[in-house]
């Protein structure tokens, strides 16, 4: 095992404490707007990041975060491991039964608000690629379907607080969304996995066909096979062992484990930890306690890390392509609003519930940017659309609630 | 609430448990002051009619006064076909409490019954030659269009059998808290949106019950947060029920349901005591047709 100097160590807590404390300070202001942390961890990030800090004074910047070194390296490990630990929550919270509940009419709904926003966001880069910062031929394809999927894509936690705010969680309404949103969540994080796939690693990429086969073989694998193993070992580790720590220590290493396995076959590791995550969730004899404990310990630790490490990675005003965010943050409005909205109409609510549902959907949030993220880091997509995809995950979830709340007092 | 059963079926094999299964419907038919119909398939000869003959004398009932329906082929499929010809409102049969892995997926005729009936049905796990009154009544108030009538019965039977208890289970969707208030509340704010949540719940239940008779019963109203239909077995079976009743699901289950359990598909699978599942459908469906 590599060494860290005594210098480097508290130069890496010291980075660590300052991104929490920034990260907790801006999600309480946040708070204080009824808006969710993500939005205020993303902020200190900018302010902590090369937009603000690097800005009026670099060479602050350059000793808190010195890039290259070996804290750099370490920081990036930790990042990596929460964006894992995220997706595995995100798993989690997807909840097969509320789906299964809802039957066929889930996922005409689902289709429908996965369908239209896809093809909105696939035809635009596709016919215009040089607005988009793609050259001709040099991976249109695969960026545009990358931004079909980034469209469709939708955050989960959002609009569960929104339902609840509205105290219709609960209501016929609610599952129906609810379960259209994990729909579309698990299909999205499918579609993307094979997208990753189709880029490969270090230059060697898999046939689409590989990477379909081995994507769809590890989500049915997971969900059949996988699943009733751990319905078997669970209630076990439940009886036998500490309670909490052996069903967090077990829910953990499966996640990394699940997350090795697929970056090893070729899809990223987050596609891992999500299935894990889904599988486990699935389980009767995975308590809501449990839940709530891996919850609580990842996003108040990990995800403030994760979000925070994104603004200081990226300029936030020298990537800032103002036309080119006003488009995107066009065609998701549109994609999801319609897509959503008519699919809820098909389940049999009226026009203006179905739009309340579509502004709903409409919110992006964390999986938004998390997303963005990896397709940064394989070169799928350039800086500015980056920063334009995290802005409009941003307005997307601050504005799906207030348009939700207006559109059904209507 | 008005809700009864006036034609009560059971389905009947010659095996050791028909006398008991008899005896069984027989008390719920004299509870309800319904008529009874008994419903076989199989082959039907001088010997069955002797046989059956035999064990309604065992019953101490009169074959005169009851109706018999002898059918041939798929049990399950000639079962329901009778409910629906003879607009059976309430079907009595026998089922294992826990079939193996093969026969679950294959499904046996209980759980045939269970998955595609249209009337409501009552699976009984033990039936006994001395039955004695439901003592402890679970219902799930919960996910069903047929929720009032299911509380309605578990009030009925239990004001009938003079229950010591009646459950009335309602699930709360902490998955739902977990995920909203986790990192935007403070502890007490969270604890006061636990605390709402619990308190609009039971205040569901309790508008519920206002509608429905239920002098001198004893009443629970519990919250159960977890895999809905797993997490109410468990409670069933914690609390000792004997008869645990719930409304029938909006749609019917399928092989992929069996797949990925959810649910009644739970209870389905492993029922944790005798199961009424009310689905007075086919009563509406008369009434609609009866009113032209």
């Amino acid at each position: 095992m590599g060494k860290l100097s005594h210098t480097d160590i508290v130069h890496l807590l010291v980075q660590l404490s300052v991104m929490l404390l920034m990260g907790r300070l801006l999600a309480e202001a946040a708070r204080k707007f009824k808006q969710p942390a993500v939005i205020g961890e993303i902020i200190a990030g900018i302010l902590l990041g090369p937009t603000i800090l690097g800005m009026i004074n670099p060479e602050w910047f350059n000793t808190l975060y010195p890039i290259p070194s070996d804290t750099a390296t370490v920081l990036t490990g930790f990042v990596q491991v929460a964006v894992i630990m995220l997706l595995f929550i995100a798993g989690l919270e997807v909840d097969l039964h509320i789906v299964w509940q809802q039957g066929r009419q889930a996922v005409t709904t689902s289709l429908f608000g996965l369908i239209i926003p896809f093809a909105l966001g696939f035809v635009f880069p596709y016919y215009f690629p040089e607005f988009f910062g793609i050259a001709e031929g040099q991976q249109r394809l695969i960026f545009a379907l990358f931004m079909g999927t980034a469209m469709a894509i939708t955050a989960l936690p959002v609009i569960v607080r929104i339902l609840m705010d509205l105290n219709i969680f609960k209501s016929r309404m609610g599952m129906l969304v609810v379960a259209s949103a994990m729909v579309d969540d698990v299909l999205g994080w499918i579609v993307f996995s094979v997208i990753l796939g189709m880029i490969g690693k270090q230059g060697e990429s898999f046939s689409i066909i590989n990477t379909i086969l081995l994507t769809v073989g590890f989500v049915v694998f997971m969900l059949t096979i996988g699943r009733g193993l751990l319905n078997r070992v669970l209630p076990w580790v439940n009886k036998k062992m500490a309670w909490p720590g052996g069903v967090l220590s077990l829910s953990l290493a499966l996640c990394f484990l699940g997350a090795a396995f697929t970056e090893y076959i070729g899809i990223h590791a987050i596609f891992g930890a999500f299935i894990v995550g889904v599988a486990l969730g699935d389980s009767e004899h995975f308590s809501e306690r449990a839940k709530e404990i891996v919850h609580q310990f990842i996003n108040n630790i990990f995800a403030p890390l994760f979000f925070v490490s994104i603004g200081l990675r990226v300029n936030f005003i020298t990537n800032f392509d103002p036309l080119l965010t006003l488009v995107i943050v066009i065609i998701a409005f549109a994609g999801k609003i319609i897509g959503s909205g008519m699919g809820t109409k098909l389940g049999g609510f009226s026009w203006r519930e179905s739009f309340a549902a579509g502004f709903g959907m409409n919110a992006r949030g964390a999986m938004e940017i998390i997303l963005g993220l990896i397709a940064l880091e394989n070169g799928l997509i350039n800086e500015k659309v980056f920063v334009s995809l995290v802005i409009m995950a941003l307005i997307t979830s601050m504005s799906s609630g207030p348009l939700m709340k207006w559109m059904l007092k209507k | 609430m008005n809700f009864s059963f006036s034609k009560i079926g059971v389905a009947i094999a010659f095996s050791p448990t028909a006398e008991a299964m008899i005896i069984e419907a027989v008390r719920l038919t004299s509870l309800y002051q319904a008529s009874l119909i008994l419903i076989h398939v199989g082959d039907h000869g001088q010997k069955e009619e002797d046989l059956m003959n035999a064990l309604l004398e065992k019953t101490g009932q009169k074959s005169s006064s009851i109706k018999i329906c002898w059918e041939r082929g798929n049990p399950a499929v000639s079962i329901l076909k009778v409910c629906q010809q003879e607009n059976i409102d309430l079907l009595i049969a026998g089922a294992l409490k826990k079939e193996d892995l093969l026969h679950y997926y294959i499904g046996t005729i209980a759980r045939k019954i269970m998955r595609k009936a249209n009337c409501s049905f009552l699976m009984i796990t033990n039936p006994s030659t001395a039955p004695v009154p439901y003592k402890n009544i679970v219902v799930n108030a919960e996910d069903s269009p047929y929720v009032i009538e299911a509380i309605t019965t578990a009030c009925q039977l239990g004001m009938k059998d003079r229950a010591n208890w009646v459950h009335i289970v309602r699930e709360l969707k902490m998955y739902g808290l977990t995920m909203a208030a986790s990192d935007q509340r403070t502890e007490k704010e969270y604890d006061d949106v636990r605390q709402q949540l619990v308190k609009d719940e039971i205040d569901k239940v309790e508008e519920l019950l206002r509608k429905i008779p239920h002098n001198q019963l004893k009443v629970n109203i519990k919250m159960i947060s977890g895999k809905a239909g797993f997490e109410l077995s468990k409670f069933a079976q914690r609390k000792n029920a004997d008869l645990l009743i719930v409304g029938a699901p909006r749609r019917r289950f399928s092989i992929f349901d069996r797949i990925f359990p959810h649910d009644l598909e739970y209870i389905f699978g492993d029922m944790p005591c005798n199961l009424l599942v009310i689905h007075p459908a086919q009563e509406a469906e008369r009434k609609e047709v009866s009113n032209g």
